[in-house]
């Protein structure tokens, strides 16, 4: 009697074995890379605004301390986003015909908020408090990049869960003095290892435990 | 009624009820009702309200709302202030040459800082003035900050007679509500911070003229107090470090 399977047959039903584990196997890969390409976190991507403001005019130029616009990033959980008043502390003299600057006039004229375009939105259900990130010694560099060099202002992490966690585990590896939390001129290693080891203890910052609980960011 | 009758209807019932549970569930999601954790039914920050005719969802309080230990009672300390100001007092006025009216006394303005001049409290203002001040100031008082460079007008040093003079209530009038072509700062600095501003202004004062008169006294005392118990200003709006979020 004829067989119903020639003998090539064996080598076709090994092959596929193999290469379906392979592609399940490279179709995963593809998957996790697609995650955290900036086409999906949005890393990278520079965002437009209604008026184009530069941070790297402003802080990189003229050394304006971040503070001055986002005023409560030391006590509350949003950085803090300025008013159009701010804006005219300098603009009501400085380029105060530049048509390039008419949003705000038109902002504070007719008392209507800019309506800016969220650059860092994290899910909603992170909580995410900057004042306590500013209190323990975590620069505005080490999260945001470095701002004073961004005409337009793009997300430097990809804000997934990894990045964040890649701290929460081992905080003294990116803490840095309180005194340089501001300063956008810091890098990593102006600070040794002990003393941010050091720094770690005089900050009170939790164990690595307490850091990477699940309530800890997820309440 | 025989009980496998019932245990069998019972059943029917509970079957009819999950079948329509799901099928329920599955018209709110293709109706386009769905709870996203991502996006959730609240306001965050500055988050934008469909509700509000102006967009806004973070409101204004109503006005002449006080929100508790907030009262501000103290005249002195939140307006630089003395307690009853002679509405006539006349302040002294010349005129530079470049037509600017320039004012040489203050006479409302309290003459003592109302809470402890510490070596925290002058650091702290340090801190602030590098943040809210130097801009326009420059680092040490000279009028010379970077957006003066820019082309805003050039306010006056900090060290000539008129302003070695000046009263510290003047000082903070002016950071809380202007003064010329500055703006209010009221409501980027908290009260406490405006004056650890001011003494470090005094600070910077002293520092070209380490022979004048300038004295650093407060009412609240004492320039002798410990560190410790003067980090804590008197007042109650507190330090803005320590102010956490919430009403102001």
């Amino acid at each position: 009697m004829a067989q119903i399977f020639r003998k090539s047959a064996n080598n076709i039903a090994k092959i596929s074995m193999v290469s379906v584990v392979l592609l399940a196997g490279v179709g995963f890969y593809a998957w996790t890379q697609l995650a955290r390409s900036s086409y999906l976190t949005g890393q990278y991507l520079e965002i437009q605004q209604p008026v184009q403001f530069s941070h790297k005019h402003h802080v990189g130029d003229d050394g304006i301390d971040c503070r001055y616009c986002h005023q409560t990033v030391e006590t509350t959980a949003s950085a803090g986003m300025p008013s159009t008043q701010t804006c005219m502390n300098c603009h009501s003299q400085l380029w105060a015909d530049a048509p390039y600057l008419e949003p705000i006039r038109a902002s504070f004229r007719d008392n209507k908020p800019i309506q800016w375009n969220r650059v860092h939105d994290l899910p909603e259900y992170v909580y995410f408090n900057h004042s306590i990130h500013i209190a323990k010694g975590v620069g505005c560099s080490t999260c945001h990049g470095p701002v004073d060099k961004m005409p337009t202002v793009y997300e430097e992490n990809t804000l997934q869960m990894e990045w964040c966690i890649q701290c929460h585990r081992e905080p003294e590896k990116f803490i840095r003095p309180r005194s340089e939390v501001f300063n956008m001129a810091y890098r990593p290693d102006d600070t040794d290892q002990a003393t941010r080891d050091q720094l770690k203890v005089d900050y009170k910052i939790r164990s690595r435990e307490m850091l990477t609980s699940c309530s800890t960011c997820h309440r | 009624m025989s009980l496998n009758k019932r245990n069998e209807r019972r059943l029917y019932l509970r079957s009819a009820l999950i079948l329509a549970a799901v099928c329920g569930l599955l018209l709110t999601e293709a109706c386009g009702v769905r709870s996203d954790m991502q996006d959730q039914p609240r306001y965050d920050a500055y988050e934008k309200s469909d509700f509000f005719a102006d967009g806004r969802s973070s409101r204004d309080y109503p006005e002449g709302t006080v929100a508790r230990g907030h009262l501000e009672d103290n005249k002195a300390f939140f307006t630089g202030k003395i307690d009853n100001p002679d509405p006539n007092a006349q302040a002294a006025t010349s005129t530079d040459a470049n037509g600017n009216t320039v004012v040489s006394s203050f006479p409302n303005a309290v003459t003592e800082f109302p809470l402890p001049v510490t070596k925290e409290l002058i650091d702290r203002g340090e801190d602030r003035y590098k943040i809210y001040c130097m801009v326009c100031h420059g680092q040490f008082g000279d009028g010379d900050g970077m957006v003066v460079r820019r082309g805003f007008p050039k306010p006056p040093t900090y060290h000539d007679d008129r302003l070695r003079n000046a009263p510290v209530g003047h000082f903070f009038d002016v950071i809380t509500n202007g003064w010329g072509k500055m703006n209010s700062y009221g409501y980027q600095v908290q009260a406490a911070d405006r004056w650890a501003i001011v003494a470090y202004i005094r600070a910077l004062q002293l520092s070209r003229n380490p022979d004048s008169n300038l004295k650093m006294t407060s009412t609240a005392n004492s320039n002798t107090a410990t560190p410790a118990a003067a980090a804590k200003p008197q007042a109650p709006a507190a330090n803005g470090a320590t102010n956490k979020g919430g009403a102001k």
